[in-house]
């Protein structure tokens, strides 16, 4: 996982990492939750993220779990 | 004298035991495992955790096995608890659209699963000796540096080793050997009258492998679908009941069904049910289910896991859980002292502080939850309440845990814990009502219940387990504690953390998320 800003190329290849997938194959506007995310994944995600910076709370992202709803999330 | 000599030798071969010596052999070590009696053979405490199965459990490789087993899958546990007349869940996944395979764990048949770890052992370079003894620590006042047992034979028998790990259980008479002494709690002293039943009924749809805790007038039971038809139900109740539960066979039949008959839903699943009278799961059983720590987990040269060191009262699943925890922990300290990465006191403050700290969330999420159901008349309930602990005991506790975080500082004034678990159990309560009743949409979501601080404590490491049995290696841990270690790449040891080109965060302005 990088550091980088919480562009949608960075989330994509961040939730990537965590589901075994290249970038290309996650699906931004699809529930990450039928892409294979499960509850500890999504945890690993909001600490890493949390970790670098972001303010996000893991719930906010388990309501609305695709990676386009997340860049809007994270992304300020 | 027969002698031999091991790097490590554990005795005890329950699941704490099978662990530690596991993970050890598995870096190429000499491990001995003395197991006092023949495998299989019966245990209680059949409900796991998912940090166990999915983290621990694949770290020794025994996930195929586990399957293989077909024990019943558990979602979370189900509690007739606190104010709610309706089963509340308190579920692992944090939604029903994130729950995946690795969002549940097992019920088990522990004289099935402890097998399994112990086989497997066995299989990775344990030597595994069973139905032997240990009569004796051999010590000198800078270590311990072995043990004395008689093998089946009636043989003595002397291995030295640079260390002894005792996992003998509850009822260890080595314990004392690592410097300590065992200190109760003095609120949760229960005791537990439990056997099995056929033909019980179960939760509705996907909480149907659930592990259900009902509270009654005089305390609480656990109902465990162990299979279809089998059940393991008991009963805790306040240690001074002993005398009408340590009769004969009888007494005790009586007893445990008039608690059933007290308890609403055990007694409504219950009621087409047939208790199982023969085989091993035929007894009644009655066990001390008091909480209690050591005042030390280890001395130069051994290292105490599981029941041997520490046992937290059975609502939440956890002895299975603190005993492999504490087995993968003792592995990472005796693995990386064993190769030179690091330095024995170093190691060690790092299993003894880890340990110490999920001995510590455990107790204040247990003295919270406790406390929820404090309202209930009877003696059971009145002497739960958190805002009857007193001072001795709080500061028996703070000795112990050496305080609870908070913020940058740990409490460790005896009023100011109370009033932290006073208000843990208040937000716990406010959550709990929050989610509501169980097969609802809002009682599928933990969204309330994962927020509470206390709960994010506890689920802190058992996660960090979880996640690195799931994802593989290199999960990118910060130190726990404060100047403390990280996991090595592999897990199986310690490594000083690696230097971090962005600032952290201070952790412990927030709550940990769960």
């Amino acid at each position: 996982m990088t550091d980088a800003p919480f562009t949608s190329e960075r989330i994509r290849a961040d939730v990537a990492e965590v589901l075994f997938l290249t970038p290309e194959e996650v699906v931004d506007d699809q529930p990450l939750s039928d892409q294979g995310l499960d509850s500890i994944r999504l945890m690993t995600l909001a600490e890493r993220w949390n970790a670098t910076g972001a303010e996000v709370d893991i719930l906010d992202l388990a309501e609305r779990p695709t990676v386009a709803q997340w860049v809007e999330l994270l992304g300020h | 004298m027969h002698a031999e000599e091991f790097d490590v030798v554990v005795v005890g071969g329950g699941p704490g035991g099978s662990t530690v010596a596991t993970l050890v052999a598995m870096q190429g070590h000499r491990v001995l495992l003395l197991e006092k009696e023949t495998f299989p053979r019966y245990q209680i405490g059949e409900s796991l955790l998912p940090a166990t199965v999915h983290g621990v459990c694949r770290l020794l490789g025994v996930t195929e096995e586990m399957e293989k087993a077909a024990f019943t899958v558990k979602r979370g546990g189900s509690f007739r608890w606190g104010t709610n007349p309706v089963p509340w869940n308190f579920l692992f996944a944090v939604s029903p659209e994130l729950s995946g395979p690795t969002s549940t764990a097992y019920q088990v048949e522990r004289m099935k699963f402890d097998e399994i770890l112990l086989r497997n052992a066995a299989a990775k370079g344990v030597e595994v000796r069973e139905n032997v003894a240990v009569g004796e620590v051999l010590e000198d006042p800078e270590r311990v540096r072995g043990v004395r047992y008689t093998d089946a034979d009636g043989c003595p028998r002397e291995i030295t080793a640079k260390y002894v790990v005792d996992a003998s259980g509850n009822r260890t008479r080595l314990s004392g050997h690592a410097g300590g002494e065992r200190v109760y709690s003095e609120h949760f002293k229960n005791l537990a009258l439990f056997g099995y039943f056929e033909g019980g009924k179960r939760l509705p749809g996907a909480d149907s492998g659930n592990i259900l805790c009902a509270a009654f007038d005089e305390g609480w039971m656990w109902y465990i679908p162990l299979s279809d038809t089998l059940t393991s139900v008991g009963a805790v109740i306040s240690s001074t009941r002993a005398q009408e539960i340590q009769g004969d066979e009888s007494a005790r039949e009586e007893a445990l069904l008039g608690f059933v008959d007290r308890c609403e839903i055990v007694r409504g699943f219950l009621s087409e049910a047939t208790r199982i009278t023969t085989g091993t799961y035929g007894e009644l059983r009655v066990r001390k289910d008091y909480s209690y720590a050591n005042t030390r987990f280890w001395r130069p040269g051994m290292a105490l896991v599981g029941d041997a060191a520490c046992f937290i009262d059975p609502v939440f699943s956890t002895g299975v859980h603190l005993a492999t925890y504490a087995g993968l922990l003792a592995a990472r300290s005796i693995n990386s002292v064993l190769s030179g990465a690091v330095a024995e006191d170093r190691a060690f403050a790092e299993f003894e502080g880890r340990y110490r700290r999920e001995y510590g969330v455990f107790y204040e999420f247990l003295s919270a939850f406790y406390d929820m159901q404090g309202n209930e008349e009877g003696y059971f309930w009145k002497a739960k309440k958190v805002t009857s602990f007193d001072s001795s005991a709080m500061e028996a506790f703070v000795s112990l845990v050496g305080g609870v975080a908070s913020g940058e500082t740990a409490l460790t004034d005896p009023d100011a814990l109370v009033a932290r678990f006073g208000n843990s159990s208040r937000s716990l309560a406010s959550a709990v009502e929050a989610t509501g009743d169980m097969s609802t949409a809002s009682g599928e979501r933990m969204r309330h219940l994962f927020g509470v601080p206390v709960v994010g404590g506890v689920m802190q490491e058992m996660n960090q387990i979880q996640r690195r049995g799931v994802l593989g290696s290199a999960t990118g841990e910060t130190p726990l504690l404060p100047g403390g270690l990280v996991p090595s790449d592999d897990g199986l040891a310690w490594a000083p953390p690696a230097p971090r080109t962005t600032p952290i965060p201070q952790e412990n302005h927030e709550p940990p998320h769960p």
